[in-house]
């Protein structure tokens, strides 16, 4: 005697069935449908994003510290509470295993352009330096040059202010003055090209070298953040330790927040995934009732078949031949939506990486098949475990009973 | 277990508690029946017939007393061996035919043969020789709805050969049908008997219906009241088991 009484005739009877049953099996699926798509759309989507913050970390490369005076904070640019000197700099470079140290000074200036006055932010970093990123695809130049060596004069702007933030196009070869120092625009940045630190959109940014930024603030510069280069992504960790450690001798615990760049993944990466994870168990809930909603048509179906299942057991049906029809009625109710709302729910996501796309956030819905598989495993799930009462429901019916019903 | 014929009750009752009363469906029935032997059980309404038929059947677990079937203790079977055992050994027609409305004649024939696991590819020709054999081979793809009453008896008479069952039980097969179609499933039952050596149980409450059988058996509050003599089923001439066709 097989127990689960599982075979070939069980299962085509269940998708007879399934077929028979109408209008009912499609509302029905409806319920399962949307709960799948839900959460099959709200994960691509939170995946997508993992994605993205991945390849923008990529892009700056594995083998780099952040180095942010103040507490520990996500906004990227310093909230300072301490002043980095060039002193501390240099003590940075001499660590073991760190190659480079690139200072990125930020600050706020007014940009004076054919009489019209307009609020900027301003990055500057050794010129030399900004190639480093150039070349991983930071500040990548759409019109221009990027800044040379030693250019005091020379400036590269954000997409925004090129086209928004005068009344005229301010275009390459243009000079303006920015707290009333003559510049020449140099290069205009690439729209989609990140910001350092995943943070405020390059858009609306002045990027200059030292040189430049030394004719506007004078006197000790102090980096907003600081990126400390490694030679090797083994040196990574070790290096960003003894950062920590030299910085804080220096200006006590807390007064500094060094990362990794797989530290910085790693926490935006798991806000992201608790977000995604709440996002989720919201359309978790729409799936129970989609499963309660199967289990009132299985309900309803074990009802009208009453006559039926009690012609089956006098033809020989077991109680678990009965049970395991009705389970996996249900359960194919669980999977056609499921796939179903896996489509769907793709579907969405790629609309809603489009529409990013389209503002400017640069976002690639994940399909994956982990995804698919899982969702559609648990959808099955649901319809199973929502199969359960009214199945053993039609199992238990008197046979006698059942077989007279009207 | 010689003597016990295929079916034998040794006192079976079933009690049924209502509120605060109980009745008696049946009480202490025995009753034996031979192999190939063709038994109507009659009475008036509520006289335990049918509860009758529900245990001969196993589709009922009496209160007490023990149901055997060719020497069997179906009463303690566990659910899935009388399930098993029934869609084997016994065939069931029906008042009202209890043919499932969506399938043909054919699918409904063939419902116990998947049932029951018999293989694939036997059951489609064995449905088909049995719809022939009840004259519908022109009927097959017809549902119950596009069938005559009569028509539908005679889907319900091969589903119910379709296992080639020993014991045949016919509760009421003609209630529902015109004389004319009635006498035609009553000839069918009648050629299963004498020309299939089945056994065949028939309840009914209707004189001339009931007549058909070798033996009458009567029944009143759950008893039966025309006791008929011990029977020996090998004296009476009656083999143990029906010999198998073919």
């Amino acid at each position: 005697m097989n127990f689960m009484a599982v075979d070939r005739d069980v299962v085509e009877v269940s998708i007879k069935n399934l077929r028979r049953a109408g209008i009912r099996t499609y509302l029905t699926l409806i319920g399962v449908i949307i709960g799948i798509a839900a959460i099959v759309s709200l994960l691509s989507v939170g995946q997508g994003l993992n994605v993205a913050v991945e390849e923008q970390f990529q892009q700056l490369g594995s083998n780099t510290i952040f180095i942010i005076p103040g507490a520990a904070s996500m906004s990227g640019s310093g909230s300072a509470g301490i002043s980095l000197t060039q002193a501390d700099l240099d003590r940075l470079g001499g660590i073991k295993g760190i190659s480079d140290v690139i200072p990125i000074y930020a600050g706020a200036a007014t940009m004076t352009y054919r009489n019209e006055k307009a609020g900027i932010s301003i990055y500057a970093m050794e010129a030399g330096k900004a190639n480093i990123f150039g070349d991983t695809g930071f500040m990548q130049v759409a019109e221009g040059r990027m800044l040379s060596n030693n250019d005091s004069e020379g400036i590269l702007i954000g997409d925004s202010i090129s086209k928004d933030l005068f009344s005229r196009p301010l275009e390459t070869r243009k000079i303006v003055l920015i707290n009333g120092v003559e510049y020449k625009v140099v290069g205009v940045i690439k729209k989609e090209s990140q910001s350092f630190g995943g943070g405020s959109s390059s858009n609306t940014t002045v990027y200059m070298s030292l040189e430049a930024y030394k004719r506007i603030f004078t006197g000790e510069l102090s980096p907003g953040i600081v990126f400390a280069k490694t030679y090797t992504r083994a040196d990574v960790e070790d290096a960003a330790a003894e950062v920590k450690k030299v910085l804080e001798k220096n200006y006590g615990e807390k007064s500094i927040t060094v990362y990794s760049s797989d530290q910085l993944l790693t926490s935006i990466n798991s806000v992201l995934g608790i977000v995604t994870l709440f996002l989720v168990g919201i359309g978790g809930i729409s799936l129970i009732v989609g499963g309660i909603g199967i289990m009132n048509a299985m309900i309803t179906s074990v009802m009208e078949r009453t006559k039926e299942i009690g012609l089956m057991k006098a033809l020989g049906a077991s109680n678990n031949k009965i049970l395991m029809i009705f389970l996996l009625e249900a359960s194919f109710i669980g999977a056609i939506g499921g796939a179903i709302g896996i489509v769907i729910g793709f579907s969405l996501s790629i609309l809603v990486s489009l529409i990013g796309t389209a503002v400017g956030f640069s976002l690639v819905a994940y399909i994956g098949p982990e995804i698919a598989v899982g969702a559609l495993i648990f959808s099955m799930f649901v319809g199973m475990i929502s199969g359960i009462l009214p199945a053993i429901n039609a199992a238990k019916l008197d046979p006698v009973v059942a077989l007279r019903y009207e | 277990m010689k003597d016990k014929g295929i079916i034998s009750l040794i006192g079976v009752s079933k009690l049924y508690g209502i509120g605060d009363v109980t009745i008696k469906a049946l009480d202490g029935i025995d009753l034996t029946i031979c192999a190939g032997e063709y038994v109507s059980i009659m009475g008036p309404s509520g006289s335990g017939k049918t509860t009758l038929l529900d245990v001969i059947t196993t589709m009922m677990i009496p209160t007490s007393g023990k149901v055997l079937i060719d020497g069997i203790d179906t009463t303690r079977m566990s659910n899935s061996e009388l399930a098993s055992f029934r869609g084997k050994k016994i065939g069931f027609i029906f008042q009202t035919f209890n043919l499932l409305p969506k399938l043909n004649a054919l699918e409904n024939v063939m419902t116990p043969l998947w049932i029951n696991g018999v293989p694939r590819e036997e059951r489609e020709p064995r449905a088909k020789a049995l719809l022939k054999e009840v004259g519908l081979e022109d009927r097959m793809f017809n549902r119950p709805n596009q069938l005559s009453g009569g028509q539908k008896q005679r889907v319900a008479i091969a589903r119910a050969l379709a296992m080639d069952p020993e014991i045949i039980v016919a509760d009421e097969p003609t209630g529902n049908l015109d004389s004319k179609s009635g006498a035609l499933v009553m000839e069918v039952l009648s050629k299963l008997h004498k020309d299939e050596k089945r056994t065949i149980l028939l309840v009914t409450h209707d004189e001339g219906i009931g007549k058909k059988a070798e033996r009458r058996i009567f029944l009143k509050d759950g008893r039966i009241i025309n006791h008929d003599e011990k029977h020996v089923c090998q004296l009476n001439g009656y083999g143990k088991s029906k010999p198998k066709k073919g």
